[in-house]
């Protein structure tokens, strides 16, 4: 019966359901839309981080990543690439070289980061044909071709169609130099990285630093992100007595994943506001809702009904709005955020965010932007009906059936 | 005091006080009242307004707390209770009727009546039985699947007598039961409490301003400035 009054209750005070549920479902409909944007602008970011540099998964020589060096090889690599793509989740694989050295076009020299790169995989993993902005990619055999950074080419005053000279030592502590024609310039978005990238085939590098068969790093990229860990634990079982380390990005890139998550933080902030703002809206209409109807109370009371049976009356005819409300809520948050991911909203100017260029913010769908909102709803319209139902619990009968 | 109460008083006050305050100024309602009812009497309060008679129903009934005084009610004392024990002794004792009618405005006619016995866990089939048994009472079969606004205030009247007696509770109290009804009405419904007072033996306790009612009553208690001014049996 106690169910029967609140539902009739609900339907009964329909102007007062429709606020009581307006603010819940806009409150729902900004938290599923905060969580949406906020994880799409993530979610892009972490996308376009690991694609452009990092990929998901790095397997170096055991301490290279502490200490990189020219020696600290992964020899045999191309038959750890067969072992990696092998395993379930991995999208793709791809090699690099690793040298610091001297480069120099004409009368102009500057310190350069050469890296090695099998430019098929590079551009299947990586879709490194994306960063070059003038001229073309490297060719997919060896020939002696050199894509370089934007920021390099301007140092060096370089253009497509010169040729860089490079100058560093081998493996075996020879002398390294030779001449590359530059064929194209690249823009990773990250601008130190351009100020000294100079692309090679994986194969010249290996011939210039004298590393035949070896590579410093395999970039990995798994299908889904979210399958990073379990990729990463494959690995580590596969490689268990081999001298490699397997390490995911956010151990790779520490410093921006830790950027991220304070930023994050950040919006967490913004989302306990809009709670906090959900929370008072229902607060202030259940009060009303229970003011307006003491004489009831009273009644009920009166004729035997528990002061725990009306705390339990004002709970369910909150919590059976919340729930209708969710219902409304999560529809609005699927559509709103399902359009956003499409269109997505278009800053006026260009954002920077850990060295990436952003133009366009999209949102996402998924599972966090409905269970998210829909325990926030659930949980404030629940614990802010608390007050006005012990309140209406403890109205004293006679007083409140003298309320009009 | 409590033995006697428990053979044949189902009301007994000692001293029952009760002072509100309006504005901060303390107003004496009640001024120590001793009063017995026993089972089965049909008990009118009367006296002018603010006389202290519906404070007084609502002390007796456990409506309200009294500012100083005890009150037992079938040999318990309300003020030793607490909130759901108190409920659930209302429920099982106690039947009310209010000038006001005070009938749930989102439940029909059969479950604003029916209301109380499922409180106190009758079965379903009883209580649909109990309910068309006491609408043919108070004369308003074919009533039961309205809610109280589509009645006139005679028949919201007769529904809230229904509700207070079907659970056939030992006190029947009744607060100015016929001030909105025209005046055929109320003589009807007084003539139908007056004829389930004697065939059931329920303690009906009036307070009213209608001559009629005084008439019917077997007891007429006046009330003036929070005090018995009069107590006479009939």
């Amino acid at each position: 019966m106690i169910l029967k009054i609140a539902f009739r209750n609900i339907f009964r005070q329909k102007r007062r359901t429709i606020l009581t549920a307006l603010a819940m479902i806009v409150g729902f409909t900004l938290l599923s839309l905060t969580i949406g944007l906020s994880d799409g602008a993530y979610g892009g970011i972490i996308e376009m981080f690991t694609r452009n540099r990092t990929g998901h998964i790095q397997v170096h020589r055991a301490g290279y990543l502490d200490k990189p060096s020219l020696y600290e090889t992964i020899d045999g690599y191309a038959a750890i690439g067969e072992t990696i793509q092998g395993t379930a989740g991995v999208d793709a694989w791809t090699p690099r070289v690793y040298a610091a050295g001297l480069g120099s076009v004409g009368e102009k020299s500057t310190a350069v980061q050469i890296i090695g790169v099998d430019v098929a995989r590079e551009i299947q993993a990586t879709r490194f044909n994306n960063k070059v902005v003038e001229g073309r990619v490297l060719g997919e055999a060896a020939s002696h071709e050199a894509v370089i950074g934007k920021g390099l080419a301007k140092v060096l005053s370089a253009k497509v169609g010169r040729e860089i000279v490079v100058f560093s030592q081998g493996a075996d502590g020879s002398l390294a130099n030779d001449m590359y024609k530059i064929v194209g310039i690249a823009e990773s978005g990250d601008d130190p990285t351009d100020r000294t990238a100079c692309y090679l085939h994986i194969e010249d590098a290996q011939e210039l630093f004298v590393l035949p068969g070896r590579a410093h790093e395999i970039v990995v990229i798994v299908s889904k992100i979210n399958q990073v860990d379990k990729v990463r634990n494959a690995f580590e079982a596969k490689f268990n007595n081999s001298p490699l380390d397997v390490a995911p990005w956010q151990v790779i890139a520490k410093s921006f994943y830790r950027a991220m998550k304070a930023d994050q933080q950040g919006d967490a902030i913004a989302r306990w506001v809009i709670m906090l703002i959900v929370a008072i809206g229902v607060l202030n209409t259940v009060l009303m809702s229970v003011l307006e109807r003491t004489r009831e109370y009273g009644v009920l009371k009166a004729v035997g009904t528990k002061p725990t049976q009306i705390f339990w009356l004002v709970i369910c005819e909150v919590v059976v709005i919340a729930l209708g409300s969710i219902c409304v809520g999560a529809l609005l948050g699927i559509f709103v955020n399902y359009v956003l991911s499409i269109y997505g909203i278009t800053y006026p100017e260009e954002i920077t965010y850990g060295g990436m260029k952003f133009k366009t913010l999209y949102a996402e769908v998924n599972i966090r932007c409905l269970i998210i909102p829909a325990i926030t709803v659930l949980l404030s319209a629940a614990v802010v009906s608390l007050f006005p139902a012990i309140k209406a619990a403890r109205i004293m009968p006679a007083k409140a059936m003298r309320t009009h | 005091m409590m033995e006697q109460t428990q053979k044949t008083d189902v009301i007994v006050t000692e001293g029952v006080t009760k002072v509100y305050t309006a504005d901060g100024i303390p107003v004496n309602a009640l001024n120590g009242i001793d009063l017995t009812i026993q089972s089965g009497e049909f008990t009118a309060l009367v006296g002018p307004s603010g006389s202290g008679k519906t404070t007084f129903l609502n002390i007796i009934s456990g409506l309200d707390n009294p500012t100083a005084g005890k009150v037992w009610l079938a040999g318990k004392i309300l003020s030793e209770m607490g909130g759901n024990e108190l409920s659930d002794f209302r429920r099982d004792n106690i039947g009310f009727i209010f000038q006001a009618y005070n009938l749930i405005p989102v439940l029909t006619v059969e479950e604003n009546i029916e209301y109380i016995m499922l409180l106190a866990g009758v079965p379903k089939a009883e209580r649909h039985e109990r309910v068309l048994a006491m609408l043919e009472v108070v004369g308003l079969r074919g009533v039961a699947d309205r809610t109280p606004t589509q009645l006139s205030g005679g028949q919201q009247q007769r529904v809230a007598i229904a509700r207070a007696m079907v659970s056939e509770p030992a006190i029947i109290l009744a607060d100015e039961p016929t001030a909105n009804l025209d005046s055929k009405t109320g003589a009807d419904l007084l003539e139908m409490m007056r004829h389930l007072n004697g065939e059931t033996g329920m303690t009906f306790i009036f307070s009213t301003h209608d001559p009629m009612v005084m008439e019917n009553a077997q007891r007429l208690i006046t009330l003036r400035d929070g005090q018995i001014d009069s107590d006479k049996a009939k």
